[in-house]
């Protein structure tokens, strides 16, 4: 058991009865006889941060690339703002994923670019156009979000892991998203600069107003974090409630996962 | 996105531009070589046999290329039509009487068409002109040859045998070689031979001396010769001399005549006193016209054949008398 | 075992080919990256083309001179040297070190972009990575590896003329009239062609393999070797069948 750290508030309180922005309904997915999800299901409303919690292996990260389009599903429907992502044409796919935000695990920052350029990248790339002035701002404004002002001419190769992580995050929010998919946050960082992180999602959410999914193991940035928590056990959404629910659940696979 | 600086783009575009540059060169040079984009002027010639010529062989005009074998092709069994294309530049050089014919680039080289130009003169050769050819020099075409001259040596050295027999057989022949006293004469005739050439070459120098002195206008004869006025003068005087010489004539025909007839000038010439004023008459005419006569020939002495000696006579005189 | 994974990896290498020429073409037009890559795989490469051009004629007409001199054909040398360096050594040598440069760092690249997930970035930052990655890098090959022959061949010559003038004296002009007058289109043209082939091939194998690249480390590693390996090969494969094509063509 973690003594729990006493600056830290507890993650903001979801507004009940919101919207929901993303539904990922029966889904299954499999790699050659390797089933990595089954019938799984999960909604998530709008402002809310949901964890995906499971063990390494259990097909967490293939979820949210489903979700994002990235791979295709075997079986069942997944609708991000209202769009069924499946039947998009690349246009439209597109134009959706400008307002889905994808934090991958190792960065993905591009190594020929500086820091600048690699922000500058989404937002050109996306068909959006605006005058130097405003590409300037927004890139100083994000780099701001996450405490890296000084950062922008240096190249990723010059950075922290931590700090590569909170660029990543800044690349991500440079396009105002509406749901950000956060790939492991917080794996493979000390965890120090993992307490900030996770602290970053949450100023995000206070701030933006985004909804998130979160892929994670790390219990920590699950109990930060967290409005609700979504078991992934053997390809299905094994449980789904609430940090201190689960944590209270007698139940052996929920209570594997929290006790330490 | 990467910015790039402006001066990547301008190496890159230096690097393309150098690599097709030398890529444009070399198929220019190419191009030139094998006259795709100079004008060209497209002439045939017609062969019996061109010896595995190829299109796109050269044709050489005094061993300069000046245009490639464009087209061969069969026209009848005993004709191959070749088709040449010439380099514009060298037009006026190629006339239509050139020959052409077959020949190979060194001992073991391509196949190619020399162009020979004949003496004699012509136009320039034009588009579409035929050239006249001579037939390649083949192997079998010498061993013809060969095969003649053998022949021929055959029927030499049978005749030679011939003649060497003979005259092996013909003692005169060979008494005549060994007599000592023609050898003597024969001697003394070169002699004799020598002797008269001597003279002869002293009367050729003699000769030329005299022709020498006529070239360069000395003496009356060389004056004669190079003085055109005086030619017109002389053409002149001889014919006033001529008419003269015919009055002449006639009157002494008339004399002639009156003497012979029966009443005969002796008894007019007594007996009628008219007849001999009359004569009288003729004789003064006579007198006028010799008179005439002399007076054409001194003009004559006066203008030629004298002056140049009366000058010089002159001249010899007023030394003569400023020497004393 | 090995023949299948052989002719199976040659199936899926024709089917990524298929994809460049059916995506390739379409817009968006990855103009800026592709001049980009342009100059990084064929300016970039210029020096290390250039110096193997240079030795290559240098020892070819050094090489040569003793066996050309006994038969009394030194005056052949340019004409034998140009023919060679135009005809056959100048794109094959090019091309393999051009595979070995570029290839190797195709495959890196686009090897460790795969593991660390920037291929899929692109992906959801509103790029086709297919296009701006593979399609520009294979174009680039394609329209440098000729430029990089072009040049090579001109960087060969002048060290065989160099070389040639070690050892006795010939002017510029003879020189190239010598090499110029054996040469024919059919000599030039069908030797450029084949090294937009080379190009290709380089490109398409190493963005294959890096595209695909296993995770880890050790993938990057093994994209970066496959792919100089198996250009090399198709290079020397597609030489043979260029040569029989142009016979066949009646261009030899």
């Amino acid at each position: 058991m973690l003594p729990a750290p006493a600056p830290v508030a507890a993650p903001a309180p979801a507004p009940a009865p919101a919207e929901i922005v993303l539904t990922v309904a029966n889904v299954s997915k499999a790699f050659g006889t390797n089933q990595v999800l089954r019938n799984f299901s999960l909604d998530v409303r709008r402002g809310e941060n949901v964890v995906v919690l499971g063990k390494s292996g259990a097909g967490k990260s293939v979820l949210i690339k489903c979700i994002i389009g990235l791979m295709p599903v075997d079986a069942g429907t997944i609708r991000v703002l209202g769009q069924d992502v499946a039947t998009l044409d690349h246009t439209a796919l597109d134009q959706l994923r400008a307002k889905v935000g994808f934090l991958f695990q190792s960065n993905a920052l591009y190594d020929s670019m500086t820091v600048r350029e690699n922000l500058l990248f989404p937002l050109r790339r996306h068909w959006l156009t605006h005058s130097p002035g405003e590409e300037d701002e927004l890139v100083r404004q994000a780099l701001e979000d996450v405490g890296l002002g000084h950062t922008i001419d240096m190249m990723p190769a010059e950075l922290s892991g931590g700090m590569r992580k909170r660029i990543a995050l800044a690349r991500t929010l440079i396009l105002q998203p509406d749901i950000i998919l956060y790939d492991e946050p917080t794996t493979g960082l000390d965890p120090v600069t993992a307490r900030e992180i996770d602290q970053l999602i949450r100023e995000v959410q206070q701030k933006y107003g985004t909804s998130s999914v979160i892929i994670s193991h790390d219990m920590n940035c699950v109990r930060l974090t967290a409005n609700r928590v979504a078991l992934l056990v053997e390809g299905r959404c094994y449980a789904l409630g609430t940090y201190a629910e689960l944590k209270a659940s007698t139940d052996p696979a929920i209570h594997e996962f929290f006790s330490e | 996105m990467p910015q790039r600086p402006a001066s990547t783009y301008f190496r890159l575009g230096l690097f393309v531009l150098v690599g097709l540059g030398c890529l444009v060169a070399v198929l220019f040079m190419l191009g030139r070589k094998q006259n795709l984009f100079g004008s060209s002027l497209e002439v045939q010639a017609d062969f019996r046999n061109v010896s595995g010529l190829l299109t796109g062989n050269n044709v050489r005009l005094g061993g300069i290329s000046v245009g490639t074998v464009k087209d061969i092709r069969i026209v009848n069994d005993s004709t191959v039509r070749v088709g040449l294309s010439l380099d514009r530049a060298v037009q006026p050089y190629v006339k239509k009487n050139a020959i052409a014919s077959i020949g190979t680039d060194g001992l073991v080289g391509n196949t190619i068409i020399n162009l020979k130009a004949v003496p004699t003169p012509a136009p320039a050769i034009e588009s579409g002109d035929v050239l006249r050819t001579t037939a390649p020099l083949a192997l079998d075409a010498m061993l013809g040859t060969l095969n003649v001259s053998n022949k021929n040596l055959v029927g030499i050295t049978k005749d030679l045998r011939e003649i060497t027999h003979k005259l092996n057989s013909s003692d005169a022949f060979w008494q005549l070689l060994s007599d000592q006293r023609l050898a003597l004469e024969m001697h003394r005739s070169l002699q004799n031979l020598a002797a008269a050439t001597a003279l002869l070459q002293g009367s050729a120098t003699d000769m030329q001396q005299l022709t020498h002195g006529l070239r360069q206008g000395r003496g009356p004869a060389g004056y004669l010769l190079t003085d055109t006025a005086f030619a017109g003068r002389m053409r002149h005087a001889t014919r006033q001399l001529a008419s003269t010489s015919d009055t002449l004539a006639h009157t002494l025909a008339g004399l002639k005549r009156q003497i012979q007839t029966p009443n005969g000038p002796l008894n007019t010439l007594l007996a009628d006193t008219a007849m001999g004023r009359n004569l009288r008459q003729s004789l003064r005419n006579v007198e006028l016209g010799t008179a005439g006569f002399s007076q054409n020939m001194d003009a004559l002495k006066h203008n030629f054949l004298l002056r140049g000696y009366f000058r010089k006579q002159a001249r010899k005189d007023k030394t003569r008398t400023a020497a004393p | 075992m090995a023949t299948s994974t052989t002719v199976a990896e040659t199936g899926a290498i024709t089917r990524f080919a298929g994809r460049f020429f059916q995506e390739g073409f379409r817009p968006r037009y990855e103009v800026q990256e592709l001049l980009h890559q342009c100059f990084v795989v064929g300016y970039q490469s210029l020096p290390l083309v250039g110096i193997t051009g240079f030795i290559m004629g240098m020892v070819l007409t050094l090489q040569s001179r003793p066996t050309m001199a006994q038969f009394g054909a030194e005056s052949w040398i340019p004409t034998m040297v140009g023919l060679t360096i135009i005809r056959e050594m100048g794109p094959i040598i090019t091309a393999l070190i051009f595979a070995g440069k570029i290839g190797s760092s195709i495959g890196a690249e686009l090897g460790s972009m795969r593991v660390t997930e920037q291929i899929d970035a692109m992906e959801v930052s509103g790029t086709n990575p297919f296009k701006y990655l593979v399609a520009t890098r294979v174009l680039a090959t394609t329209l440098m590896l000729p430029v990089l022959t072009i040049l090579s061949d001109a960087i060969g010559l002048f060290a065989s003329f160099l070389a040639i003038n070690l050892k006795g004296v010939t002017s510029l002009a003879l020189f190239t009239n010598n090499v110029v007058s054996a040469l024919t289109f059919g000599d030039v043209v069908p030797a450029v062609i084949k090294t937009f082939f080379f190009g290709f091939a380089v490109g398409i194998i190493g963005c294959y393999k890096g595209y695909y690249a296993e995770k880890g480390t050790e993938g990057v590693g093994q994209a970066a070797n496959s792919a100089v390996v198996a250009s090399s090969l198709v290079i020397f494969i597609l030489d043979l069948l260029a040569v029989q094509t142009t016979g066949l063509l009646g261009l030899n």
